[in-house]
């Protein structure tokens, strides 16, 4: 039986994370990966499930099950959440968190150094880039030019892998154990189920530990945690923490749907800082088109992010509309250069987008999950009111145009991808009606248990959510040092 | 008679400018002869809003196509346009239509109502 003060469960971003910010504490800390420090085909393939409606990854195609967990395969963009994306807004169901950004301001700039993202510049980048090349001026509307930043590694090869990045690291900390190849199997409750006993863990070769921590905090990622705690009903029937019966739903990612628009430009090429990273001192940025708070609330949309991807050759059709439309207003577009544009998509929360246990069992006895994935014909509607007024605010300005490329639902789910971001599936509410978490991440009615990264998020933003959930962790462990003093 | 002797060099230089004032003609003149002609139509008035009818066209049939039969006709067309473009060029128009939101949307680009409805009309009275 292994006792420690804290037992983190799974080594990506949000454990790794927890472990070094709890790492100059008297906190003894065990942190189990599931995987190794590489890719291992039968680790991974604990990950398999089914999915249903509206097209998604294969869930065994989505993450990765070693130490560094998911950052091994991410793209390392790294955008802060918006100060709208924490309020209760009538128009967007289920929302608001039971804080504001204010609250998880202190811990970004620690967040952005875990993740070697560079100087925070996000909103102070317009001058800093400018300097090297124009923007394009969109106008005055309900459109801005925002900004990401990437993660990256010293040599600026991007981005940061947590496993490989961080390794060294965990290996230092005093009251750190990690075990590799460690899987969580089950949370065992008390028999009043107030708290949480025990945790039964178990490798593929056979072995099993019995471990009683103190506390417990879930770093699975928002598809694993969710599964864990709905397998683990030994004690309460529905789960650990699903009372209410939320655990697995409101599930969410971005969805990307790819070429969604077209951009013209009339002055001609784009910097290239609309297309990839560019270098400006120690941070890489890349421009984002992203629709203004007054936007939000007077028309009523949520976040989306639009980027730049590659320039499109105009059709005579095309020609003929930015000539007649650019001499309509008196612009001059006789450099236009046309560019695709794509995004990535805030969805609003829907309880019936979720996770459920089916009957079929993985290599360690473990139930596998069904994904029923949704999109609603609103979330693509408010995506494209974002753009169509991004057309208004161009033309207006005499700089640009947009054509809107997809109307139908069809021609949207056609070009749907994904961001690979899970999130919601354990959301945060005061309410334990509404959420599986409290505003500490704490499981409501579950005294020593508590959950880490981006299935606490109520609502998604649409920036994408590892800076996000490492700011939210770092404050789980200030939380964290309080309740193991 | 006086007999006028030239040197190679002015004749040259001479030759030159000639040549020169005659390709800025030819392209002045070219696109002239090859821009579309049109006939006389009862809403030349607000065509002439138009600087560039020729691209104004395939705008126009595209919305159509778009709008699968259920366009306005001339008439009513042109009943909505007049007002809107009487003492105001379309520069004028389209941006105070830009600033209202007053949009069309033909195959997707995203257009001020007036040019769209122009462009039908021309399409209409090709």
């Amino acid at each position: 039986m292994l006792e420690p003060d804290l037992a983190i469960l799974g080594g990506g971003p949000a454990g790794v994370s927890l472990a070094l910010a709890l790492a100059h504490t008297p906190i003894r800390t065990m942190l189990f990966e599931s995987g190794g420090l590489e890719f291992d085909a039968a680790t991974q393939a604990l990950y398999a499930g089914r999915e249903a409606g509206v097209r998604y990854l294969p869930l065994d195609g989505s993450r990765l099950r070693y130490l560094g967990g998911s950052t091994n395969h991410w793209g390392g963009w790294c955008r802060p959440l918006d100060a709208i994306d924490f309020e209760k807004r009538d128009w967007v169901a289920h929302s608001g968190w039971p804080f504001g950004i204010a609250t998880l301001k202190p811990y970004f700039k620690r967040a952005q150094g875990l993740l070697e993202a560079g100087a925070w510049v996000y909103d102070r980048a317009d001058p800093i880039m400018g300097s090297q090349a124009p923007l394009m001026p969109v106008g005055d509307g309900g459109v801005y030019t925002s900004w990401f930043q990437f993660s990256k590694t010293r040599d600026g090869v991007l981005p940061t892998h947590f496993g490989d990045r961080y390794a060294g690291d965990l290996k230092q900390i005093p009251n750190l154990r990690v075990f590799l190849h460690a899987n969580a199997t089950a949370l065992n409750l008390s028999a009043n189920a107030a708290s949480l006993a025990s945790i039964d863990v178990a490798t593929l070769t056979g072995r099993k530990i019995a471990v009683k921590p103190k506390v417990v905090v879930l770093a699975m990622g928002a598809i694993e945690n969710a599964r864990l705690m709905l397998a683990s009903n030994g004690v309460a029937t529905t789960g650990v923490g699903n009372q209410n019966g939320l655990v697995g739903r409101y599930f969410a990612d971005h969805p990307i749907p790819r070429d969604t628009a077209t951009l013209v430009h009339f002055a001609g090429d784009l910097p290239g800082y609309y297309f990839n990273g560019a270098q400006a001192g120690d941070a890489v940025l890349r421009a984002t088109f992203a629709p203004t708070e007054e936007f939000k609330r007077t028309r009523k949309v949520v976040g989306s992010l639009t980027t730049v991807e590659n320039p499109v050759e105009m059709t005579e059709l095309d020609k003929a509309a930015i000539v007649t439309a650019a001499l309509a207003v008196g612009a001059d577009a006789s450099n236009a250069r046309a560019y695709s544009l794509g995004c990535g998509l805030e969805l609003e929360p829907d309880p019936d987008r979720r996770l459920t246990l089916t009957a079929e069992r993985d290599a360690l006895g473990m139930p596998r999950l069904k994904l029923f994935n949704k999109v609603s014909d609103r979330d693509f509607q408010r995506y494209r009111d974002t753009m169509r007024e991004f057309g208004r605010q161009l033309l207006a300005a005499g700089t640009g145009m947009i054509r809107l490329n997809y109307s139908t639902r069809g021609e949207w789910e056609n070009a749907l991808d994904w961001g690979d971001h899970h999130l919601g599936t354990t959301r945060m509410h005061n309410d334990p009606a509404q959420g599986v978490v409290d505003a500490n991440s704490k499981v409501h009615d579950t005294s020593n248990l508590f959950v880490a990264g981006s299935g606490v998020f109520p609502t998604y933003s649409a920036s994408n959510p590892t800076l996000n959930l490492i700011a939210l962790t770092l404050r789980l462990a200030q939380h964290l040092k309080g309740v193991l003093r | 008679m006086s007999e006028r002797s030239y040197s190679r060099r002015a004749v040259t230089i001479g030759g030159g400018i000639a040549a020169a004032l005659g390709i800025a003609a030819i392209g002045v003149t070219v696109p002239r002869l090859f821009r579309r002609h049109y006939a006389a139509s009862p809403y030349d008035d607000l065509f002439a809003k138009l600087i560039d009818r020729d691209a104004a066209l395939p705008v126009g049939h595209a919305a159509l196509e778009q709008w699968n039969g259920k366009a306005p006709t001339r008439t009513m067309l042109a009943a909505t346009l007049r007002p809107r473009l009487e003492r105001r060029t379309l520069a004028e128009v389209s941006n105070a239509e830009l600033a209202q939101g007053n949009l069309r949307e033909v195959q997707g680009w995203v257009l001020p109502e007036s040019l769209v409805l122009l462009c039908v009309l021309a399409a209409l009275e090709r």
